[in-house]
């Protein structure tokens, strides 16, 4: 029996969906993948989970940084090695740390001591591996100098092998390490003087003594050590440690009925006078008293 | 057509809202953007070790704090002392290491009765 309505016999025509499953399953396969595409190329590190070799570039060389610095203390040459090779250097594990040196040396790291130190350690430790680059040509002078050889407290370098065919073989336990190793250099240390102390009172922060640690020009200077001594005790805050307040700041509470004194060691004589507390009013609310104190660097 | 179109688009966008979500969050990506503080705690504590013998040599304070500033904690000092006593609590290091830390520690005026028993102090400094 056929159909009515189909008298010739053909098969009846099916009316065309609201889709196309064929186009729509092509198309969610495409976005899937640009999708995933996207977030490899812009998507997140999770926090607390990224591995050294997953550091973007400047971080990176921070880290290289720190590895050649550890192994000016140590002389633990496998060691580096092991945690250059860990960073998936697309090259040559020392030759990519040069890199590196030259990177920071090139983008304002030497202006400072401490980054001149830093760089020549990191020069130390692939000029002794018969790599070159350009921070030795960065370093000051006196950075490069020939010196006697980093404090190698663990010379476990017997054995070693690297995966690279081009270097140089390395010493045995019993050699003495490269003597073209350059020096750790020394930082000099800066004279301070304690321009002025002068009290304040501030209901947010009583018996507080707020020490700025400054240089000729007015800018902080993070890092420096500032004691304070009372009866026969001392204590030692540092500069630079409390971000959000500068590099200059430092601070240390004061007990009420304590005389303080307060010098940098080393870097300052101590401040003429003695600090201490007392009952003060900010406004209608009792308070105690504090002082600002001013390192400037002479 | 309309209906060609239609089914491209929407196959585009759920795709690409699928394709987004299995790559940021189940299988997030492996590329080199991570930064310094986002390190793993395992090397957030082996990049402070490795300051801390660099400081060993130097005595460079301002450069130790300028290198462990990079991981961005609030307070410099109080992370050393944090990650210190967990070390020691720990043993998750040797005790070169932890005396390196407990030094630059004691520098920066964060010395805890924990830390006291690793204290070494060179030419009678305090």
């Amino acid at each position: 029996m056929m159909p009515r309505d189909q008298p010739n016999g053909a098969a009846p025509k099916p009316t065309p969906g609201y889709f196309s499953y064929p186009v729509f399953s092509l198309s969610l396969i495409a976005g899937i993948a640009l999708g995933l595409v996207l977030t490899r190329i812009h998507g997140p590190v999770q926090h607390g989970k990224t591995e050294p070799w997953q550091l973007r570039v400047d971080d990176r060389y921070h880290y290289q940084i720190a590895i050649a610095l550890e192994y000016a203390h140590s002389g633990d040459l496998p060691r580096a090695m092991k945690k250059l090779i860990a960073m998936r250097p697309a090259q040559d594990p020392l030759g990519e740390l040069a890199e590196a040196a030259c990177a920071l040396g090139s983008s304002g790291y030497l202006r400072s001591d401490s980054g001149i130190n830093a760089l020549s350690k990191a020069v130390a430790l692939y000029s002794s591996q018969g790599r070159a680059g350009c921070a030795e040509e960065l370093l000051p002078l006196q950075a490069t100098d020939s010196a006697p050889d980093p404090p190698a407290e663990n010379a476990r370098e017997a054995g070693f092998a690297t995966p690279l065919p081009t270097k140089p073989p390395l010493p045995d336990a019993n050699a003495s390490a490269p003597s073209s190793r350059l020096a750790p250099t020394a930082v000099p240390r800066p004279s301070f003087e304690a321009r002025s102390a002068r009290s304040f009172c501030d209901a947010a922060n009583p018996a507080l003594i707020e020490a700025r640690v400054v240089d000729y020009l007015g800018r902080g200077i993070p890092g420096q050590r500032i004691r304070v001594r009372w009866g026969d005790q001392a204590d030692i805050f540092v500069s630079g440690l409390k971000g959000d307040r500068g590099d200059a700041y430092a601070d240390f509470q004061m007990e009420e009925g304590v005389e303080y004194a307060i010098d940098m060691p080393g870097a300052a004589e101590p401040l003429g006078a003695n600090l201490s507390t007392g009952a003060c009013y900010s406004g209608n609310r009792r308070s105690l008293k504090s002082w600002r104190v001013t390192f400037v660097e002479t | 057509m309309p209906r060609v179109a239609r089914s491209l688009i929407l196959g585009l966008l759920l795709g690409s809202l699928a394709g987004l979500y299995f790559g940021w969050f189940p299988f997030p990506s492996h590329s080199r953007s991570g930064a310094l503080p986002n390190l793993t705690q395992r090397y957030r504590d082996e990049y402070t070790v490795m300051i801390a013998a660099g400081y060993a040599v130097d005595r460079d304070l301002p450069g130790a704090l300028e290198r462990l500033s990079l991981l961005q904690t609030d307070d410099i000092a109080d992370y050393l002392r944090d990650s210190t006593e967990r070390i020691i609590g720990t043993s998750a290091h040797d005790l070169g290491d932890i005396r390196r830390l407990v030094r630059l520690a004691h520098d920066l005026g964060r010395l805890t009765p924990a830390m006291a028993p690793f204290l070494v102090l060179d030419g009678g400094e305090p």
